[in-house]
């Protein structure tokens, strides 16, 4: 469990206890307004994706705001659990869920919130009918497909209709639509963008037109993320959107996406000055995950991250801020990646205006099952 | 928090995944090779507990002989979980800076011997100040940097002005010198031996330096797993700050001696095309620093493709065919960020469960 030393609210940011995960609650405030706001007036909506902060109360923000299917995605049946503790009755859980505990807790699940689970293997389909038949509750069930990404999922077109036929004659579940996750597509070209995401996403909306035309139900369609939920958002017969990144941003998406504003930062405190133009800091690779990349030092003119050890964060310095930079100051990092980095928190620090105004447990933390 | 705790003799086939297995038989085995080599040797082992994050294990190794008869940590809650759990000597092997960490590690010195390191005089007169206002002493090892270009002093000079210092001020006890080395990639024996003798002579000279200027040096912590041997036969050298032998990690596999005992359980979830298969434990559960991928147990043929954040892709040749519902097991390249994403060890012996331990320093990074 993560021990910082925890501050009266009303603290000022600079005295927190580091390093710390500290989300600034105006900018996520302008993030979520952002987002949400364009799915007010439309037929799609967002379903926010909260494994990319494992956080109950940023998901309940998220939920607030409007624009949404008044529901979440998640991963793992850990973290549906964990959410439906804190308050949350419409889950999505985008994933295949095979394992007997898991499928047994899954149903289980099912008595307290409409759960809607993805499948993509005709085995799985009978696995989760017999366990929802011996519990007594109904399974929503989506056909997951490949489109871009080459992980789980059939094939769009015939393939996926064989396997809605699957759902759709088997006992307590209930075939509710058709999912793929193309993954993000990061580029700053709009036409690329679109492009690549049209061609993704028009290989599922045929798909529901097949299964449409076999007399098989088709209410959800669940495509898009972050990188291009306006693209998605605006295609005919696209449902909702698991977008989950918006929220607190990083580095990955920063330059792609420049209406939403990195919201989430790791704060860190010099502990060493060795030599001329190097500061080493206290977070390294087990305060700021590096899996797909560094992370980047905001606010800090003529600093650049090197290099991350296991629990130190290597600084070259070049120019004034080389002369300025004391051993115990502490500056800010934008992780690379915010879906891993707060997997390393229990605690994420709300602050406005420079003052910490609530802690928020990351409660679905090292929920992996 | 998870909170998955299968009882023991449950089998390893039954386990719900993924989960973070310690093969216990590993684990002993390397525990007993750390106890022979320094059975008779002046030089001890220090385990460092950033890669165990757990008292249990710690208590384990210092059982089994061979250590100076206290742990090394990178933290201050880190520290703090060690005392709480019994132990009674802790080195952290990294500056402590900011004043409420200073409050802290003075805190812990009143139930334990508590040593810290330092590279800076400003730091080192804060310490003291914090400790003579709490009553008690600090004590303090100058960092050597050998190799990592990361913290610690860089001249002989600089490391005999901050020694003088420490011996005067009131509320620490100068106690010695510590580094830690690197080597990249996968060395022989012969260049692990050149190159570890070079990096801890460095700390060496500047010990003798130090003595030259009439201040006793009692302890001279370096070395690693990787130099573990070499450091036994060092003159001079007092103490070992291995961390990754315990555990071990695919990317140690040249110090073959050592068993791999940190295992991830996964299970297949989809197999969406032939030749590929999809298993249940990703990035987040696995870690993955620049992107070093894991490596698979005993399935021949079968290679690790791509990691996601929940999944990871593997590929067959067909020699070992996989299923949806297969279990397989996977060797971490970085053993302590991957122990640092999970709650519990799940300890197996030949395949039967035997305990459910708790690693109460995960996320332990104040």
């Amino acid at each position: 469990m993560e021990r910082p030393i925890f501050k009266p609210i009303g603290t000022p940011v600079a005295q927190l206890d580091t390093p710390a995960l500290v989300v600034d609650l105006a900018l996520v405030e302008h993030n979520i307004a952002t987002l949400h706001a364009f799915f007010q007036q439309r037929e799609a909506k967002v379903r926010p994706h909260v494994t990319a902060h494992r956080c109950p109360a940023l998901a309940h923000k998220q939920l607030a705001a409007g624009g949404t299917v008044g529901g979440i995605s998640v991963t793992t049946v850990g973290e549906a659990e964990v959410f439906a503790d804190h308050g949350f009755d419409n889950i999505f859980v985008a994933n295949e869920v095979v394992t007997r505990q898991k499928i047994r807790r899954l149903c289980a699940l099912a008595r307290r919130a409409s759960v809607i689970v993805a499948v993509d293997n005709p085995a799985n389909v009978r696995d989760l009918s017999a366990a929802a038949a011996a519990h007594g509750v109904t399974l929503q069930v989506v056909v997951d497909m490949h489109t871009r990404l080459h992980r789980c999922g059939v094939e769009p077109g015939q393939p996926a209709v064989e396997l809605a036929r699957v759902v759709h004659a088997a006992s307590h579940l209930e075939l509710a639509g058709l999912m793929s996750y193309e993954g993000p597509i990061l580029t700053t070209d709009p036409e690329a963008l679109a492009a690549e995401s049209r061609q993704c996403i028009q290989q599922v909306l045929d798909t529901r037109e097949l299964l449409e035309r076999a007399g098989l139900p088709v209410r959800m369609v669940s495509v898009g993320n972050t990188s291009n939920y306006e693209i998605a958002g605006t295609m005919p017969g696209v449902t909702e959107i698991p977008a989950g990144a918006y929220a607190l941003l990083d580095a990955r998406y920063g330059p792609h996406r420049p209406q939403f504003t990195p919201a989430a930062h790791v704060m860190t405190t010099v502990t060493s000055r060795p030599e001329p133009g190097t500061a080493i800091a206290d977070a390294g690779q087990k305060a700021v995950s590096v899996d797909l990349g560094l992370p980047v030092a905001a606010d800090l003119p003529g600093a650049t991250v090197t290099s991350l050890s296991a629990e130190h964060c290597r600084l070259r310095l070049e120019g004034v801020v080389d002369a300025t930079l004391r051993l115990g100051d502490t500056f800010w990092l934008i992780p690379y990646d915010i879906g891993t980095c707060a997997n390393l928190y229990d605690y994420i620090h709300a602050v406005r205006d420079g003052h910490l105004e609530t802690v928020w447990r990351v409660a679905a933390r090292g929920q992996y099952r | 928090m998870e909170h998955y705790r299968p009882a023991p003799g449950t089998l390893l086939q039954d386990l719900d995944t993924p989960c973070l297995l310690i093969d216990l038989d590993a684990v002993e085995h390397n525990f007993r090779l750390i106890a022979d080599t320094y059975r008779d040797t002046v030089c001890k082992m220090r385990t460092h507990v950033k890669n165990l994050k757990s008292p249990i294990l710690a208590h384990m190794q210092i059982r089994a002989g061979g250590t100076v008869g206290g742990v090394c940590a990178a933290k201050v809650a880190e520290a703090e979980v060690m005392v709480e759990g019994g132990i009674t000597d802790v080195l952290i092997a990294n500056e402590v800076v900011a004043h409420d960490k200073i409050v802290r590690l003075c805190s812990l010195a009143k139930r334990a011997d508590m040593k810290v390191g330092i590279d800076n005089t400003q730091n080192l007169r804060e310490l003291s100040e914090v400790a003579q206002a709490q009553g008690v002493t600090l004590g303090v090892l100058i960092e050597v940097d050998t190799s990592m270009h990361r913290a610690g002093i860089r001249r002989v000079e600089d490391g005999v002005e901050l020694a003088k210092l420490a011996a005067t001020l009131p509320g620490i006890a100068f106690r010695g010198l510590m580094s830690h080395q690197t080597l990249p990639g996968r060395p022989d024996k012969q260049t692990r031996l050149i190159e570890g003798r070079r990096f801890m002579q460095m700390c060496l000279d500047l010990k003798e330096a130090i003595e030259g200027a009439g201040i006793p040096v009692d302890i001279v912590s370096t070395g690693e797993t990787w130099t573990y041997d070499i450091a036994a036969d060092l003159p001079g050298v007092t103490e070992i700050q291995g961390g990754t032998y315990a555990l071990m990690s695919a990317s140690y596999g040249y110090m073959d001696e050592f068993a791999i005992a940190a295992k991830i359980l996964g299970t297949i979830i989809s197999t969406p095309r032939p030749g590929v298969a999809i298993g249940d434990v990703g990035v987040q559960a696995l870690a993955s620093p620049g992107g070093v991928l894991p490596s698979v147990e005993g399935m021949p043929g079968v290679t690790v493709e791509t990691l996601h954040d929940e999944h990871i892709v593997l590929r067959t040749d067909g020699t070992t065919p996989l299923t949806v519902g297969d279990q397989f097991l996977l060797h971490s390249g970085q053993q302590d960020i991957l122990v640092n994403r999970w709650d519990q060890y799940i300890a197996v012996r030949k395949g039967v469960v035997e305990a459910v331990w708790d690693i109460p320093a995960r996320g332990c990074h104040h």
